[in-house]
C-alpha cells in the first residue's frame, strides 16, 4: 500500500461543527508511503480517533478514508487483520499490553505472526531502550515509560508499509526518547514505510516531511 | 498457541465446566440407552420373528352358502391399496389345479390332496436360502404353517402307536412325491418342507411356481384372489376394523391389540429419550452460558488479540478445542457406560426371550456421534457468533 487517502473525513461528533479548523478533518490530503508526518493537536480533538480509523478499529466518521483507491469501510474482519498482520503497525496511546504476559511475552505473541526478526535483534532493542532486565517481568509489575517501550518494540516486530505512533514519548524522558527514535527511524527505513506520529506537544527530533495540524 | 493460550486460560472455571460435563453425560447417558434399550427390545417385540405381534392382517370374504363366491375384484383390491392404513398389499395366489401329495413316515405313507397357494416373497416370515424355484431341477420348497405339525405330532403321532413325533428338523429333511393337476397333463415333483409359518395360515410355494404351473396346469382360468395380506401400522385401528366391517372382509389370525407391545416399547423408549433430550438442553444452556460468561471476562484481552492481527477464528480455537474435548470425552465415556449397562441386562433379556439378541450398538454409537456432532457444532457456532462481535467492539 503506498498511500493513504482521506477525503473530507470528519468524526460525527464533530460534524456538525462549521468552524473546524484543521489540516485534517474536511480536507483531502493523502499520506504517502516512505515519508514522515507529525501530526500535532490538542487534547480532544481526535487524534485517537484519526488512529482508530485508520487501523479500521471504528468508523463513526464521516467522508472517505481510501487505501490505494480502495474505500476501506467495505473492509471484512479477515482483511482488516491482514492489514494489521502485514501493512500497517500501530503503537495504541493505551498501549494495549497484556499485564499477565512478561514483557518478552508480549512482543513475542506478536513476532509469532511473521517471525520477521531473530531473537537477538529483539533482545538488542529491550537493552538499548534499557530494559533487558524487565524481559521477564511482567508487564503489570512495570512503570508506564518502560510498558511504552515494550509496546513500540510489539509495534515493530512484523512488516509494515505504515507505522503509526499515538503519543509514543508521553511517558519517557529525552534519552529514553532519541533511543526509540533511533529504533524505530532504523526499522522504518529498512522496510521503506511511512510514518505517521501524533502528538500533544512533546515530540521526537524528527525531520517531519509535512506536519499537520488536527 | 502457547501464548495465547496462556492468556485465555484464565477465568475458565473448572466448576462451570464440570456442571456442564456432568449434566451432559447424564443427559448422553439417558438418551443413548433408551435408544439401545429400544434397539435391544424391538426385535423380539417386531419385525419378521417377533416373538408378540406383528402388523400384518390377512383377510378374506366369509362363505355364505353353497358356491358363493369369495373372491376380490380388481376395484376391491385398488380400494384397499389407496386406505391409509394399507402400507403394502398382497395377494394369494392359489394353485388352479389338483395337488396330490404323498410322504412317508416311519414306513407309514399318507397321501392327501392338498393345495397350494403363494403370496409376494416380501410378506414371509421365514428366511430360507431354498425358497428359490428351478423348473429344471422339478423340485418345490414348501412352507407349511407351525400348527400343521402340531397338528400331526399331538393329533395323529397321539393316536397311532406307529407314528411316531418328528421335530421340525426332522420334517425338513423328508421328502414329498407330488403329483400336480390330472389327466394327460399331470406332473411329478418333488417337495420340500423348508420353513414353518406363524403368519400364514396356508401351505405356500414360491410365486414363480404357481405362476408357471397355472400356465402350464390350468383349465384356461385366471387364478381369482380370495385372500389378501395387508401390512397395516396398527391393525387394531378402529378405521381399518370399520373399513373390514362394512366391506364384510373377515380378518383372520391375530387378535388385533397384538400391536400393543411394540407400541408400549415405542412410547417407553420415547420417553427416556425425551427425559435425556431435556438434561442434554439444559446442559447445552449451561455450557452456552459458561462460554458466554468466559469469552465475556476475557473480552478484553479477545479484543486487542484482534487488533494486533490475530484473525477472529484463531482467537477462538481454544475455546473450540475445550468444545470438542468436552463431548468428545462425554461422547466416549456414556458409550463406554452403556456398554457395561448392557452386559447386565443383556444376558437376563436373552434368557426371557429364549435366544439370542440380535444387534449390538451400532445404532447407539451413530446417535452418540450425531449427537456430539451436533453439539461441537452449536458450540463452535456460539463461539464464533461471541468472537465475531467482539471483533466487531472499539
Amino acid at each position: 500500500m503506498s498511500t493513504i487517502r482521506l477525503n473530507n473525513v470528519i468524526p460525527e461528533i464533530f460534524a456538525h461543527n462549521t468552524d473546524v479548523n484543521s489540516d485534517v478533518w474536511r480536507k483531502e490530503i493523502s499520506l504517502e508511503q516512505g515519508k514522515k508526518y507529525l501530526i500535532e493537536a490538542a487534547s480532544g480533538t481526535g487524534k485517537s480517533s484519526l488512529c482508530s480509523y485508520i487501523y479500521g478499529l471504528r468508523s463513526d466518521y464521516q467522508g472517505q478514508i481510501l487505501f490505494d483507491g480502495q474505500d476501506v469501510s467495505k473492509f471484512s474482519i479477515n482483511k482488516w487483520c491482514d492489514i494489521r498482520q502485514s501493512t500497517i503497525s500501530i503503537l495504541f496511546q493505551d498501549l494495549r499490553l497484556f499485564g499477565e504476559l512478561t514483557a518478552m511475552e508480549n512482543v513475542q505473541i506478536k513476532h509469532r505472526l511473521h517471525k520477521l526478526h531473530n531473537n537477538k535483534v529483539i533482545k538488542g532493542w529491550f537493552d538499548q531502550l534499557g530494559i533487558a532486565d524487565k524481559m521477564d517481568t511482567r508487564i503489570d509489575h512495570m512503570s508506564y515509560g518502560q510498558q511504552q517501550r515494550v509496546a513500540l518494540i510489539r509495534s515493530l516486530c512484523q512488516p509494515f508499509e505504515f507505522l503509526i505512533l499515538d503519543e509514543p514519548i508521553s511517558h519517557l524522558d529525552d534519552y529514553n526518547s532519541d533511543v526509540m527514535r533511533d529504533i524505530l527511524l532504523c526499522e522504518v527505513e529498512r522496510q521503506g514505510a511511512g510514518l505517521i506520529i501524533t502528538s500533544i506537544g512533546k515530540h521526537m527530533n524528527i525531520e517531519y516531511d509535512k506536519i499537520l495540524s488536527l | 498457541m502457547r501464548l495465547i493460550w496462556k492468556l485465555l486460560r484464565k477465568h475458565i472455571s473448572i466448576f462451570e465446566l464440570s456442571v456442564f460435563f456432568v449434566a451432559n453425560l447424564i443427559g448422553m447417558v439417558v438418551i443413548l440407552g433408551g435408544i439401545q434399550i429400544y434397539s435391544d427390545l424391538k426385535p423380539l417385540v417386531a419385525g419378521d420373528n417377533a416373538l408378540v405381534g406383528n402388523d400384518y392382517v390377512v383377510i378374506s370374504k366369509p362363505v355364505k352358502r353353497l358356491n358363493s363366491k369369495t373372491v376380490f375384484s380388481a376395484e376391491e383390491i385398488e380400494e384397499l391399496k389407496s386406505q391409509p392404513f394399507t402400507l403394502r398389499l398382497g395377494e394369494f395366489t392359489p394353485a388352479m389345479y389338483k395337488v396330490y401329495g404323498g410322504i412317508d413316515i416311519a414306513g407309514q405313507r399318507f397321501s392327501t390332496y392338498m393345495f397350494f397357494e403363494a403370496i409376494p416373497n416380501d410378506f414371509i416370515d421365514v428366511k430360507s436360502k431354498e425358497w428359490k424355484f428351478d423348473k429344471s431341477k422339478h423340485r418345490v420348497p414348501i412352507i407349511i404353517p407351525r400348527n400343521y405339525l402340531n397338528l400331526y405330532n399331538f393329533g395323529f403321532s397321539q393316536t397311532s402307536d406307529q407314528l411316531p413325533q418328528i421335530t421340525e428338523s426332522m420334517m425338513k429333511d423328508l421328502e414329498l412325491d407330488l403329483t400336480l393337476g390330472g389327466g394327460d397333463k399331470s406332473i411329478k415333483f418333488k417337495g420340500r418342507v423348508v420353513g414353518f409359518t406363524d403368519r400364514l395360515n396356508t401351505i405356500l410355494v414360491p410365486q414363480k411356481f404357481i405362476d408357471w404351473s397355472n400356465k402350464r396346469l390350468a383349465k384356461d382360468e385366471t387364478a381369482e384372489i380370495s385372500r389378501l395380506i395387508l401390512e397395516v401400522e396398527n391393525p387394531s385401528d378402529p378405521k381399518l376394523l370399520d373399513y373390514f366391517h362394512d366391506h364384510g372382509y373377515v380378518p383372520e389370525g391375530k387378535p388385533a391389540e397384538s400391536n400393543k407391545a411394540l407400541f408400549l416399547l415405542k412410547v417407553g423408549s420415547g420417553v427416556i429419550v425425551g427425559v435425556g433430550l431435556i438434561f442434554s438442553i439444559l446442559s447445552l444452556i449451561i455450557l452456552t452460558l459458561s462460554i458466554y460468561l468466559l469469552l465475556q471476562k476475557n473480552i478484553d484481552k479477545l479484543r486487542t488479540l484482534i487488533q494486533i492481527g490475530y484473525r477472529p477464528t484463531v482467537v477462538a480455537t481454544p475455546y473450540n478445542i475445550i468444545a470438542v474435548i468436552l463431548n468428545a470425552s462425554i461422547m466416549v465415556i456414556s458409550i463406554w457406560i452403556l456398554s457395561h449397562v448392557r452386559v447386565l441386562y443383556i444376558d437376563y433379556l436373552a434368557e426371557a426371550a429364549g435366544r439370542e439378541i440380535e444387534g449390538g450398538m451400532t445404532l447407539t454409537i451413530a446417535a452418540g456421534v450425531a449427537l456430539m456432532i451436533a453439539m461441537i457444532m452449536f458450540n463452535i457456532y456460539i463461539i464464533r457468533r461471541k468472537v465475531t462481535q467482539i471483533s466487531r467492539m472499539k
